[in-house]
């Protein structure tokens, strides 16, 4: 990896805070993701990882603190805005249209046409199959056609689907939002072996996910927030078992890292 | 791909076929029991024209029951326009190509109306139509409380409903035969079969499996035989009817829009999950907008079909069209959920209704034997769906 890149991350997120009505939901967070790193958000219920998520992905807009893409201050106003700037999101329920084909979901407002005219362009379907089928092909994701209504697909081709579509266009940030809930241990494993894929590829990615054996095996950095805070932020090192037993106590309080920074 | 992978993709073809199956049945059925009267061509012919004011509608009402709403207002809105238009023709003395864009526009805004009520205001589609399905009752009362049913005698007008495309004159060969139709069968299967290759050839540029060459041409051989039968059948009597050309347009123009266009697409996305396609930027209140907006303009159109067609504009117009177009919609395999659904099935939809209804009628049947056997058809029209979709969920 080139030096430059090294030292301005892919996203900046500085001493954001974000209140629901009296609730602070976040304190003051801070989060760096850097080129081609996996970095795993863990948290329990309420600890503010998909608010913080949200915030990064323009669906809320924090009170306080910045964001910087690249190294460049951004104001995200609405997740298209996001998602023009390469950042793009997985949700926990897929957003996928089941009664539309792979293709369509893939592409789902974003199609190529073919002639230009505004909602009344045709659509350039033979050039998005072939596309959709490239992209199946290039992330080793085993679906039989590119033509099969989602509603065919198992749990797991599906979340593929959901995440295969979020590098159809030149992203630079991939959000996951417990990928792998509700998942058959099978299906599990082929979803993580996507995200080792994503990363070879390139991919910057940010996976929050209640299954710590899943963080621990695909991540580089943990990042462990409680109460809206971030209390631990560290790279993934150690056997599972310590792994686990560490991330445990810095989600029940147990311990804090930022604690006397919080403090100030 | 394995053969079971095959079968699981062709899913929603085999839903198709067996529409078309018991289209044929219906239609085997009434021409033995009716000894050949029911497929006439002058039988076809008025069947064709009884069913477009219908199917004008049953288009408009696929998109908006596939964006997961309903519209009950059409019938009396459908009603009341055509009686603006009798109004505007018969005593303001407007011209026709002043009244065709003033009618089509009032149904746009009806429709545009309809859709704030429902996307901005969010009120159910049901509550926001039923509101519609009393208002525009009133309206068409209102609007023909002085002259009572209004007769219509300019013949352009009443053409539409009723005419048929003219013929080329002097020709020996070929006595009582429509020769313009047969022209336009000819053309519309050239059309088809240049249509069908080009496809083939540039989907096999792209390395897409094509369906084998004795099945392509099966299936080449099979419309256009179709195509044939028709225009021959129409050929017989007047040829091809005002109504069946505005009828074939509008299908031809909604198909293409729905299954074509980015649009068509994002109508398909709102209706299978509405909150994926926000996500995805495709704004459903924009949608929402231009589906019932189309509604209201084929509302429109529909209700000059039925004026012209009745020759006359009555004070109850219009009443139960939109139950018939609604029946068309989910015998023609629309689901009732949302998301599923094609033009050209509730266009088959409305043709089996109307089958029905003019075959039980040639047979003298009792009309209330006929509600009973068209219920019978729309339940087990909606059972066969419901049963093949849910075989193919694994």
């Amino acid at each position: 990896m080139e030096p430059e890149a090294e030292a301005t991350p892919v996203v900046e997120m500085r001493n954001i805070k974000k209140n629901f009505a009296a609730v602070q939901a976040l304190k003051g967070v801070d989060l760096v993701l850097r080129h081609g790193e996996v970095l795993g958000l863990v948290g329990d219920n309420a600890a503010g990882k998909s608010t913080l998520m949200k915030v990064l992905s323009g669906a809320y807009i924090p009170e306080e603190g910045e964001i910087l893409i690249e190294g460049k201050k951004e104001h995200l106003t609405d997740p298209l805005h996001a998602r023009r700037l390469g950042i793009e999101m997985v949700y926990q329920d897929l957003a996928l249209a089941n009664n539309l084909d792979v293709t369509s979901n893939v592409f789902l407002g974003r199609e190529t046409a073919s002639t230009h005219l505004g909602a009344f362009s045709v659509l350039d379907s033979r050039h998005m199959e072939q596309e959709a089928q490239r992209l199946l092909d290039r992330l080793k994701i085993d679906i039989p056609s590119v033509r099969l209504l989602v509603e065919r697909l198992s749990g797991g081709q599906r979340q593929a689907v959901a995440i295969a579509r979020t590098m159809a266009f030149n992203s630079k940030v991939i959000i996951m939002d417990e990928p792998t809930a509700a998942l058959s241990v099978a299906a599990i494993s082929k979803v993580l072996d996507l995200v080792r894929e994503l990363k070879a590829q390139g991919a910057s990615i940010i996976i929050i996910s209640h299954r710590l054996e899943d963080i621990y095996s695909v991540s580089d950095r943990l990042m462990v927030m409680r109460n809206g805070r971030k209390v631990r932020d560290c790279p993934i090192t150690g056997n599972i078992d310590d792994f686990r037993e560490r991330v445990v106590a810095y989600m029940i309080g147990a311990r804090d890292d930022f604690a006397a920074i919080a403090a100030n | 791909m394995s053969f079971k992978d095959f079968l699981k993709a062709q899913q929603h073809n085999i839903r198709e076929y067996g529409m078309y199956i018991a289209f044929v049945v219906i239609v085997i059925f009434f021409a033995i029991t009716t000894k050949g009267l029911f497929v006439s061509s002058r039988n076809i012919g008025n069947l064709v024209n009884a069913m477009s004011y219908i199917a004008v509608l049953a288009v408009g009402m696929t998109l908006v029951i596939v964006i997961r709403h309903i519209d009950l207002s059409v019938g009396y809105l459908a009603g009341f326009l055509g009686a603006i238009a009798a109004i505007a023709l018969k005593y303001w003395h407007l011209p026709l190509y002043a009244i065709f864009p003033m009618v089509l526009a009032l149904g746009v805004c009806a429709g545009l109306l309809t859709a704030f009520l429902v996307a901005q205001m969010k009120i159910p589609a049901f509550v926001a139509t039923l509101a519609g399905w009393l208002g525009f009752r009133g309206a068409l009362q209102l609007a023909t409380r002085s002259t009572g049913t209004i007769v219509i005698e300019n013949d352009f007008f009443n053409a539409l409903g009723n005419g048929f495309i003219p013929d080329i004159k002097g020709i020996a060969i070929l006595p009582g035969i429509h020769k313009v139709t047969l022209l336009l069968g000819v053309l519309a299967i050239i059309l088809f079969i240049i249509g069908e290759i080009n496809n083939r050839k540039k989907t096999q540029a792209y390395h897409f499996e094509v369906p084998t060459m004795n099945m392509f041409i099966l299936k080449l051989v099979f419309i256009s035989a179709v195509i044939a039968g028709i225009t021959w059948v129409l050929a017989g009597y007047q040829g091809l009817s005002w109504a069946a050309v505005i009828l074939l347009f509008v299908v031809l123009l909604f198909s293409y829009i729905t299954t074509k266009t980015v649009i068509g697409r994002h109508i398909y996305a709102v209706g299978g999950n509405p909150e994926a396609a926000e996500l995805n930027g495709i704004s459903v209140k924009k949608i929402t907008f231009i589906v019932f907006g189309s509604m209201g303009l084929l509302t429109a159109l529909s209700g000059i079909l039925y004026a012209s067609w009745l020759r006359s504009a009555t004070t109850i117009a219009g009443a139960g069209m939109e139950f018939d177009a609604i029946a068309a919609a989910f015998v023609g395999g629309v689901a009732v959920a949302g998301g599923v659904g094609k033009v050209t099935g509730s266009i088959l939809g409305a043709l089996v209704m109307a089958s029905l209804t003019n075959g039980m009628n040639l047979l003298g049947w009792d009309i209330s034997i006929q509600y009973i056997v068209r219920a019978a058809v729309l339940v087990a029209a909606v059972i066969f769906d419901v049963a093949t979709r849910n075989k193919g969920k694994s």
